[in-house]
């Protein structure tokens, strides 16, 4: 199995790393804007808008019963590349 | 009073008051990176001995913005720049996008990165080795309902009478046992992604240097997400992990997602 490489891989994977993950910054000398949890979910909202739109298409294809067993998950159009067999590599949101 | 002393400072010397931060690398360079930063901003090293922060000059705002075209595109510059340095020297701790460094009244934002870098040096030092030759990959793995409901019900001497049971059944009838065949898989189902989530994440786990559990997604083309998880790999790992993967790949009914390499985002902590 050969990996996606960053650059082909979603803008979901990408905003997971950069907005949610990273080093957090303590120190008193230092104001960290980042520290305002705010700023990185308003960039979220804003993105998650073209995503949540997207995904509203692809649920109304969705079987009923599948779509009441995953309440609770997170709406995401994250998981547009599945390798299974040689299968083409699909990207929503290629960057 | 406030409103004229805005005014009045000039463009350049508001810009120059914050300092944005990609990342920490473990080199002790001053060097210019290039206008490679967000929105093209110049982008240059503050080092201290052998570690140096990775930053911009911006002013003490957010970014932000309601473009979504923009948004996007300075998130992938923070990891342009994130990825430049780790590619650069070899080790980077990342830090969350927006993370901006201001002045105070004693010191400029350059002087307290130089600051923060003494102060938490141990700290950072410890985390720089911890990542040290190994790379992030976010490994997800999916199943299919409807290909493992079939073999659920096809393996399951209980679910193999119902369905013999269900032929000699009315139509009505027929139907209600139906519904009954199908809530019993989808149960069966539920108690087996347990299984399937520990052995998994057992057989993954072995083969990573660390491991991060992120929140499972709700997956397309009507497929579930089992597990969605951040490995940090080093090299001698990294082919092993992918053998587990590919044999993963290949079990019936389930699939396995793969990126990276990418920097150790999900790898640092606090400094």
């Amino acid at each position: 199995m050969e990996p996606i490489r960053p650059c082909h891989a979603t803008l979901v994977d990408l905003l997971d790393r950069v907005l949610d993950k990273g080093l957090v910054i303590q120190a008193d000398l230092i104001i960290s804007v980042a520290g305002v949890p705010l700023i990185g979910v308003n960039i979220r909202a804003v993105l998650a808008g073209i995503e949540t739109m997207l995904e509203y298409g692809l649920m109304r294809d969705w079987d009923e019963g599948m779509r009441a067993g995953e309440l609770g998950y997170r709406v995401s159009p994250g998981a547009s590349r599945i390798i299974k067999n040689n299968a083409p590599v699909v990207a929503l949101s290629k960057y | 009073m406030a409103t004229t002393e805005v005014a009045s400072r000039t463009e350049t010397s508001a810009k120059e008051e914050g300092r944005y931060l990609y990342c920490v690398a473990g080199a002790g360079e001053k060097v210019n990176l290039g206008e490679i930063g967000i929105a093209g901003n110049k982008v240059y090293t503050v080092p201290h001995e052998d570690i140096c922060a990775i930053v911009h000059n911006c002013s003490i705002e957010p970014y932000q913005s309601h473009d979504q075209e923009l948004a996007k595109s300075w998130v992938i510059a923070h990891h342009k720049v994130v990825d430049t340095a780790w590619k650069r020297w070899g080790t980077a701790l990342p830090l969350s996008f927006n993370t901006i460094i201001s002045r105070d009244s004693k010191s400029n934002a350059e002087q307290n990165i130089q600051d923060w870098l003494k102060q938490k040096y141990e700290t950072l030092k410890r985390q720089i080795a911890r990542v040290k030759g190994k790379a992030e990959y976010g490994v997800q793995v999916f199943w299919d309902p409807k290909v493992l409901a079939q073999t659920l019900a096809a393996t399951s001497p209980e679910f193999r009478k119902l369905e013999e049971e269900i032929k000699t059944k009315s139509r009505g009838l027929a139907h209600m046992y139906r519904q009954k065949l199908e809530n019993l898989i989808k149960g069966e189902m539920e108690i087996k992604a347990e299984e399937w989530f520990n052995d998994f994440y057992r057989r993954i786990r072995k083969n990573a240097d660390e491991i991060r559990v992120d929140k499972t997604k709700l997956a397309e083309q009507g497929l579930h997400m089992l597990l969605n998880l951040s490995c940090l790999v080093s090299e001698g790992n990294y082919p092993r992990l992918v053998n587990e993967l590919d044999a993963i790949n290949q079990l019936e009914g389930f699939s396995v997602s793969l990126t990276g390499p990418w920097p150790p985002y999900s790898f640092v902590g606090i400094a």
